[in-house]
């Protein structure tokens, strides 16, 4: 009759190594992550993991690296409040807890030979480059990768190396913009809101699909940028929904958005899911 | 799943709940007493979480001891000893008015009596007092001068009877939530609402009328209703004549009070007091609500003197539904006042000057007793920065963040010679002790504790202490018996005995009969049923006393250099200095950061943003702390909670003494903003 | 399978239940109310009103340890209970809301902690005649284990699940003529009607903003609601670190509270009042009626007695119905 001692449960941590950190921006760091059993996190881009670190509970975070990159897997953090801020003190070595990975993650059946509109804001870059990674390992899978990235400034632009290899890859357009620069910067690159980078796009609008990540502030205006490009069918807009998270697993109820929760019905959403729900966008 | 019904720790509305535990024997959770008379199934969350700092990791949990500059752990009798031997090495050398006790509004009835026996018999002096100083002492003196008794005449069911509410200077739905509750309650069945308060609280958004005065000119809008009413002739002229006396000089000073002039002080217009006064004249039933507003000024009592005046005015006094309703901030510290841990009283406001009174304490007791009255906390205070008090032993109290002007406090604290704290976490003052003695808290021991309506009621043990700790009434009677005096109590209902056999109003209340609801004080005798309202037929003192005020000026108002007013008070999910809140769960993730309310206005004006850090300075201190833009402060006015060590509002705040209840002026001075 | 039982075969049952279980049973508390208690360790109180704290909670308590974690970060799980628990004394709206809470917990990915102590548990039902004053409870039906039905002279068993059935074996079997005739009186309650006309007004979305405003104002923000309401489940997580061990626990938590759903960089999805208090009652009648094909309020009544201004669900229905219906 007794019950079956369990040693772990849902919300039990597993141990990651610390193997190299990164400062990207002066808020954001990127950190290099192995499980300790030496397996893999067997995740897929779009998906999350909940950090843990003693005595400050859990923070979600992407995962910014592909799958098709093994043996370890990347998390690209802003210092936001007490578990970031904790995070960013971390030097390599360290051991943290991880949960997950958790989360639906972007719809790959459907992107799949379509020509795809990559588009992020801010930290949004994170959870996209894992899926970026993936279509620079997978590139015949898909017609044609596109990528736009804005950031308030030039110092905020997160992985620049990445951006700039990416912008010489001759399989990706990718453009960024600075919603503003300082007069004494020596940034050269675009400025002005991301939307109208999307402006100037050309494509066949039937046999496109966006995937839109960013701050909450963004979606209305790209979203209206892209249905004006002519992507107003279903499932041609995908983008993901971030809110306060502490289980993963949908019964704490704090990412609860009506009925549907972004932690196992998202993050990652078709637009056309949550469009018509208060308080999604 | 135990369940052990008690009393909520936090506010005086004294609500009951029971205190969930497991097996293990901690706090799992509180469920709200279904059946009790102002607990009703209902509690505030801050009650919903009383269980949460219960067990925290920072409890005190061993008595510590300063050695080479750091407080190390000790055992009890090493620590008691020290604490025993120092006070009385300074009392021998330097006279006994040399020490203060600092009693505290968090411990029960039965330790507040003890620590001022403990003062007055044990050490000889009558320099007692507690936090009441900070809040209603100006409640006391000046309703003790005007009614005889410095406590709430009405019942909390007073407020399903009444015809109209007027709230001035209380923030009810969030520092005492269960008594805005029912406040709300009478306005859904139909009762009036009459706010003033310069903040836009929630109970204004209800209120048929809204009044916005200037912080501190409390006296001149209660005056200029005054004089309209009797203008208006919607006095009670019976019950003036029949219950009162000095109306003739009273009514001689309000002349002055015409609604221009008042508008001018106040920055209201001339119809709104006209309409204030033949609102609240024209009900038959009125309560008058008010708390710190009120009183936390360098004009307290004279605010409280025009309450009374109203009150009296209007004949809304003595019956159900009307009164002087003072809300007493701490669940105890009606309590500790009742118990005499005041400079100038024994329990039940038995004057030690008066020479029958002492005999009878001195016979009991079995010593002689010190006739002259002793410091209040805040002169205490600046006695000890000047070196004149030596010795201070407090009691579950954190002067460092709760008293006004905290670099002065600081002086204070490290100037003294000795200081011992009792507390149940490592506070800001125990930082400077000498001794810090772990206490139980109010879930780890039994205690009658007095809530705002007069209701005396139990609290019961539900947990074991942390560690080596100890309840606060045992901690003293070591030392009452190193000083050799009565110490050997069972527990706390034996000590209520002699408390109900010293004091007139307690004379009817034990334990035995505090079981179920509790009993309203005046409770003379065994077989008295308690007093839900005060005054009926005469006033504790006889007459009621019109008491003519005159409109003075806060002491430090805004000027060219600070030109904002500094509004101070708390919030509704922490508790006073924190030490509980910050570690409660919920109530901590809820305000984590010290802020700053700021008008919107006034932030654009100063490019000031939302969530912004931002400095504030007064001539005092500076502090710095996130700025909240809200509508909630009128333009002008800022408005920081104390609860926060890492922006501490006391660090700005005036420590100008109200000349007679020596509170200071926690409500008004004058600061600086910009952006960091 | 039926049975009967007289008045003292009760007590007999609930010996044996208490060998092999950890008991639990409606206990008399001093100021009058009842509430679920360890058998023995109080005054039994088998019938009366509906029972002060709700019982789920000692599926889902207010706060629970989750998890410790060592200095070395090994994680330790809390110690199992030695017994299963049995809840005794449950009426069709605790049963309703366990069921509720089951399926919640349950659904893929379960929640083990949840599933921990509901495994092997024991869930007794006490209806008909054992309502405030003998009032008449309707009959629970499947919720639950087994039930006994008072009526005028005993109790008639009824077992739903196996163990119910082993445990009701030794005593006589009862005609079913009885059952039938209890059964006849379980109508539907009005409460249901109210929900669902209520929810049809809010899918409709005939409730301006307005109105949500208008109950926001009156709410303290006690967050008595949630935290009485048997289908709440919301919780956060907190640490506390003791002599080097982290305590990971979980406590119950409020959606009106301003933090529910504030995130690091101060953006709030409910960041007003109006907001969370439609969503308090939104995600019952309408969000759980998407999710789970039924209304989330069992209609206990809990959150109305408990609201201090007097705005729980049934007082806001009653509202919108009046206003907008
Ligand atoms: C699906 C998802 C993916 C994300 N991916 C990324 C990413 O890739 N990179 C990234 O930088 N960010 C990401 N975020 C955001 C990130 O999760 C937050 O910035 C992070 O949770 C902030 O945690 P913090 O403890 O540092 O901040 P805090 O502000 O300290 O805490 C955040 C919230 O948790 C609560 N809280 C935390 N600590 C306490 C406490 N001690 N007491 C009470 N309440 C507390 C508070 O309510 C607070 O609002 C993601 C979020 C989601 C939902
Ligand atoms: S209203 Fe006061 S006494 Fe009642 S629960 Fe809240 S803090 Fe405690
Ligand atoms: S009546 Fe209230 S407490 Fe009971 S289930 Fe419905 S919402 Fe929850
Ligand atoms: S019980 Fe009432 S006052 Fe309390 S949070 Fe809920 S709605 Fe607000
Ligand atoms: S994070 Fe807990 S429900 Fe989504």
């Amino acid at each position: 009759m007794t019950a079956v001692v369990a040693k772990t449960s849902i919300y039990t941590p597993r141990s990651c190594r610390l193997l190299t950190v990164e400062q990207l921006t002066p808020q954001e760091k990127l950190f290099r992550l192995q499980l300790l059993d030496g397996s893999e996190l067997q995740h897929q881009p779009g998906q999350f993991v909940q950090v843990s670190l003693p005595g400050l509970t859990e923070a979600p975070i992407s995962i910014a690296s592909s799958p098709t990159r093994t043996g370890d897997f990347e998390l690209g953090v802003r210092k936001a409040g007490s578990l970031t801020s904790a995070l960013h003190s971390l030097q390599p070595g360290a051991q943290i807890g991880i949960r997950g990975p958790f989360g639906r993650p972007f719809q790959m059946e459907s992107l799949r030979g379509k020509q795809l509109l990559l588009i992020a804001g801010g930290c949004g870059l994170a959870p996209l480059r894992s899926l970026i990674q993936y279509c620079q390992d997978c590139r015949d899978q898909f017609a044609s990768v596109q990528i736009f990235y804005g950031a308030r400034s030039p110092q905020d632009l997160m992985f620049r190396r990445d951006l700039d290899s990416w912008q010489i890859d001759d399989n990706f357009s990718c453009r960024y913009t600075v919603d503003n620069k300082p007069a004494d910067s020596c940034f050269d690159g675009e400025t002005g809101l991301i939307t109208e980078l999307l402006n100037e796009v050309v494509l066949q609008p039937e046999n496109s699909c966006a995937v839109v990540v960013g701050p909450p502030t963004m979606y209305r205006p790209v979203i209206a940028e892209l249905r004006r490009l002519g992507l107003t069918s279903e499932k041609q807009i995908m983008l993901s929904l971030e809110r306060q998270m502490r289980c993963g697993i949908g019964k704490c109820g704090h990412c609860s958005i009506e009925h549907l929760t972004c932690c196992c019905d998202g993050p990652i959403f078709w637009l056309e899911e949550v469009e018509h729900l208060r308080g999604a966008l | 799943m135990t369940a052990t019904l008690t009393t909520c720790p936090y506010c005086g509305t004294g609500c009951n709940f029971y205190l969930l535990s497991d097996d293990d024997g901690r706090l799992t959770g509180v469920e709200p007493a279904g059946q009790h008379p102002t607990t009703r199934g209902q509690l505030c969350v801050k009650g919903w979480n009383a269980h949460a700092f219960v067990d925290h990791p920072d409890r005190l949990a061993v008595p510590q001891i300063r050695r080479d500059g750091e407080l190390q752990s000790a055992d009890w009798q090493q620590a008691l000893d020290l604490v025993h031997d120092q006070l009385q090495a300074i009392a021998e050398k330097h006279g006994p008015d040399s020490l203060m006790f600092l009693s505290s509004a968090k411990v029960s009835n039965e330790e507040n009596y003890l620590l001022q026996k403990l003062a007055r018999a044990g050490y000889g002096t009558n320099n007692i007092d507690h936090c009441a100083r900070l809040c209603h002492s100006s409640t006391v003196t000046g309703l003790v001068e005007t009614l005889g008794s410095g406590a709430m005449t009405n019942s909390l069911s007073c407020f399903d009877e009444t015809e109209l509410v007027f709230v001035i200077g209380s923030n009810t739905t969030e520092q005492h939530p269960l008594i805005g509750s029912r406040i709300l309650q009478a306005k859904q069945r139909g009762a009036k609402l009459l706010v003033a308060d310069s903040r836009k609280i929630r109970l204004a958004k209800h209120a048929d009328l809204h009044l916005r005065q200037q912080n501190g000119s409390d006296v001149a809008l209660l005056s200029g209703m005054m004089r309209q009413i009797l203008r208006d002739g919607l006095e009670d002229r019976d019950f003036i004549a029949q219950r009162c006396e000095n109306f003739a000089a009273f009514a001689e000073k309000l002349e002055s009070y015409t609604p221009e002039y008042v508008a001018g002080i106040t920055g209201l217009e001339p119809e709104q007091v006209i309409a204030a006064a033949r609102l609240y004249a024209e009900a038959d039933r009125a309560m008058i609500v008010y708390a710190m507003g009120i009183t936390q000024h360098s004009h307290g009592v004279d605010n409280v003197r025009a309450i009374s005046n109203l009150a009296l005015l209007t004949g809304n006094l003595g019956k159900p539904g009307s009164g002087v309703n003072p809300l007493r901030g701490q669940n105890n510290v009606q309590g500790a006042c009742d118990m005499g841990a005041l400079p100038d009283v024994y329990s039940g406001y038995q004057n030690v000057a008066d020479p029958e009174a002492r005999k009878k304490f001195s016979t009991a007791w079995g010593c002689e007793l010190p006739e002259t009255k002793g410091l209040m906390s805040t002169h205490a205070i600046e006695a000890a920065a000047t070196g004149e008090v030596r010795g201070m032993l407090i009691l579950g109290e954190n002067p460092m963040l709760s008293d006004a002007n905290q670099g002065m406090v600081k002086k204070a604290l490290e100037r003294l010679d000795f200081l011992a704290v009792i507390d149940i976490f490592p506070t800001e003052t125990a930082a400077f002790a000498d001794v810090v003695l772990p206490a139980s808290c109010y879930a780890e021991k039994d205690g009658s504790f007095t809530s705002t309506e007069r209701r005396v009621q139990l609290g019961r043990k539900a947990a074991e202490p942390p560690g080596l700790a100890r309840t606060d009434w045992q901690i003293i009677c070591e030392l009452l018996q190193r000083c050799g005096l009565k110490s050997d109590y069972q527990n706390p209902a034996e000590i209520m005995a002699e408390i109900a056999a010293l004091t007139p109003s307690y004379g009817g209340i034990s334990h035995d009969r505090l079981q179920g609801h509790g009993l309203q004080w005046p409770c003379p005798d065994k077989t008295h049923p308690g007093t839900p309202i005060l005054h009926i037929d005469r006033c504790t003192r006889g007459k009621a006393r019109f008491s003519p005020v005159d409109y003075r000026a806060p002491h430090e108002l805004p000027d060219r250099d600070f030109p904002f007013l500094l509004n101070t008070g708390r919030s509704y999910f922490h508790w006073h200095t924190g030490s509980m809140t910050r570690r409660s769960h919920l109530l901590d993730r809820e305000e984590r950061f010290a802020f700053v309310e700021i008008n919107p206005d006034d932030a654009s004006q100063l490019a000031i943003f939302a969530r912004q850090q931002v400095r504030i300075s007064s001539l005092r201190g500076s502090i710095t702390c996130r700025a909240l833009v809200s509508e909630k402060v009128p333009a002008g006015q800022v408005f920081i909670p104390f609860h926060f060590t890492e922006g501490a509002a006391n660090a700005l705040t005036n420590n100008a003494l109200d000349p007679e209840s020596g509170i200071p002026e926690f409500k008004v001075c004058a600061v600086r903003i910009e952006p960091c | 399978m039926l049975k009967s039982l007289k008045r003292e075969d009760l007590l007999r049952l609930l010996e044996t239940l208490a060998e092999q279980y950890d008991l639990q049973v409606p206990l008399k508390l001093p100021d009058g109310t009842r509430q679920l208690g360890r058998y023995g360790s109080g005054e039994l109180s088998l019938c009366g009103p509906l029972l002060q704290r709700k019982p789920t909670s000692l599926l889902f308590p207010q706060a629970e340890l989750l998890l410790s974690i060592n200095p070395d970060g090994s994680v330790e799980q809390p110690h199992p209970a030695e017994k299963p628990l049995a809840l005794f004394g449950l009426e069709r709206s605790d049963l309703a809301a366990i069921a509720f809470l089951d399926r919640f917990f349950l659904c893929e990915p379960a929640d083990d902690i949840y599933q921990g102590k509901r495994e092997n548990s024991l869930l007794i039902g006490l209806t008909g005649f054992a309502g405030e004053n003998s009032a008449y409870l309707p009959p629970a039906g499947e919720n639950c284990d087994l039930e006994l039905i008072a009526t005028a002279d005993g109790w008639l068993g009824c077992a739903y699940s196996a163990a119910g059935k082993t445990l009701l074996a030794p005593f006589p079997d009862s005609e079913a003529k009885e059952r039938t005739e209890i059964d006849q009186r379980a109508a539907e309650p009005k409460t249901d009607s109210l929900l669902k006309a209520a929810s049809r007004l809010l899918r409709e979305d005939k409730v301006p903003d307005a109105f949500w405003q208008e109950i926001a104002d009156r709410c303290i923000l006690c967050t008595g609601c949630n935290l009485v309401c048997p289908t709440c489940s919301c919780f956060c997580v907190q640490d506390r670190i003791r002599d080097g061990k982290t305590e990971r626990s979980r406590v119950w938590d409020s959606c009106q509270l301003d933090a529910f759903m504030r995130e690091a960089s101060g953006h709030n999805p409910l960041g007003t009042e109006a907001l969370r208090t439609r969503r308090r009652i939104h995600h019952k009648l309408v969000a759980d009626v998407e999710r789970w094909g039924e209304i989330g309020c069992i209609a206990c009544g809990r959150c109305d007695r408990t609201c201090p201004t007097g705005i729980g669900m049934f007082a806001v229905v009653e509202e919108m119905i009046n206003q907008f219906g």
